[in-house]
């Protein structure tokens, strides 16, 4: 197994580890940080450590599992720091109902479906990156490992140590609020 | 038989399409989702959300960020 004989010190096995996973550790930082810079602080900062606690990883969970913990952990981190992402929440794009249960607004709630053909991509990019970053941190954290990232469920449970159930009322929550800001986006209120 | 209103049916939606809803209540939902027309569009935007999130968000690590990244680590880990 590569992680365990990069835990022993052969430095062929973690480079292999390196040149397997940098592009996806790259991805889910720059996600969740939202930022170049940060997402290349964060990725060296996830393989060094990584690196360092090589010897603690038990190899019970998948080792892909264990370094997206980490590099999770790590880009929150290179976030806290910057200090600088503090936004409005989206709880407003919630979608809303009636005394009855029904939808409170008879509007065509399937336009956010098209946000991509009728936003200018560039715009569509922008607000794509406001948008993730005004989710609470739990909700955009599960949503980027499991939407953005495309994990299964149970391995993103795995990394968060949560359960599946928690991760599904996590992102069905940044789900809800991205739909409505889609909505909002091409003109009509969710 | 179990009914469900739009607001049930919103609320199920993750657990509808993970397909961890127990059958009486996916049944329901999918009923309910028949007769709405508002509910049709909502699931559609619904389903949607992750594919535009995930096009407008998808970046390539750049080559300069690669070669950084072995610097780092051959200085830190000497």
């Amino acid at each position: 197994m590569l992680a365990r004989r990069a835990s022993s010190g052969d430095t062929e096995a973690f480079e292999t580890l390196v040149a397997r996973y940098e592009a996806r550790v790259y991805s889910l930082s720059r996600r969740l940080t939202g930022d170049d810079g940060d997402a290349e602080e964060a990725l060296q900062d996830t393989f060094v450590r990584v690196h360092r606690k090589l010897g603690s990883f038990r190899g019970e969970a998948r080792f892909s599992t264990w370094l997206f913990r980490v590099a999770t952990n790590c880009a929150l981190m290179v976030r806290r720091r910057e200090k600088r992402h503090q936004a409005e929440s989206l709880e407003e794009y919630l979608p809303r109902f009636d005394h009855d249960g029904r939808h409170a607004r008879d509007v065509d709630h399937g336009e956010a479906a098209r946000a991509d053909e009728v936003l200018d991509r560039r715009r569509l990019v922008k607000e794509a990156g406001r948008a993730l970053h005004r989710l609470p941190r739990l909700y955009r954290v599960a949503f980027v490992l499991r939407d953005l990232e495309e994990m299964p469920t149970q391995q993103v449970a795995k990394v968060l140590r949560v359960s599946e159930a928690a991760v599904r009322q996590r992102v069905h929550r940044a789900r809800l609020m991205l739909r409505g800001y889609l909505s909002h986006l091409v003109g009509v209120e969710p | 038989m179990t009914h469900a209103t739009c607001r049930q049916g919103a609320r199920l939606l993750m657990d509808y399409m993970e397909g961890v809803l127990a059958r009486p209540m996916r049944l329901a939902v999918d009923r309910h989702v028949a007769m709405c027309r508002l509910c049709r569009g909502f699931v559609r935007s619904y389903a949607a959300t992750p594919r535009i999130l995930r096009a407008a968000t998808r970046s390539r690590m750049p080559a300069q960020v690669s070669r950084n990244l072995r610097v780092r680590l051959e200085k830190e880990l000497k």
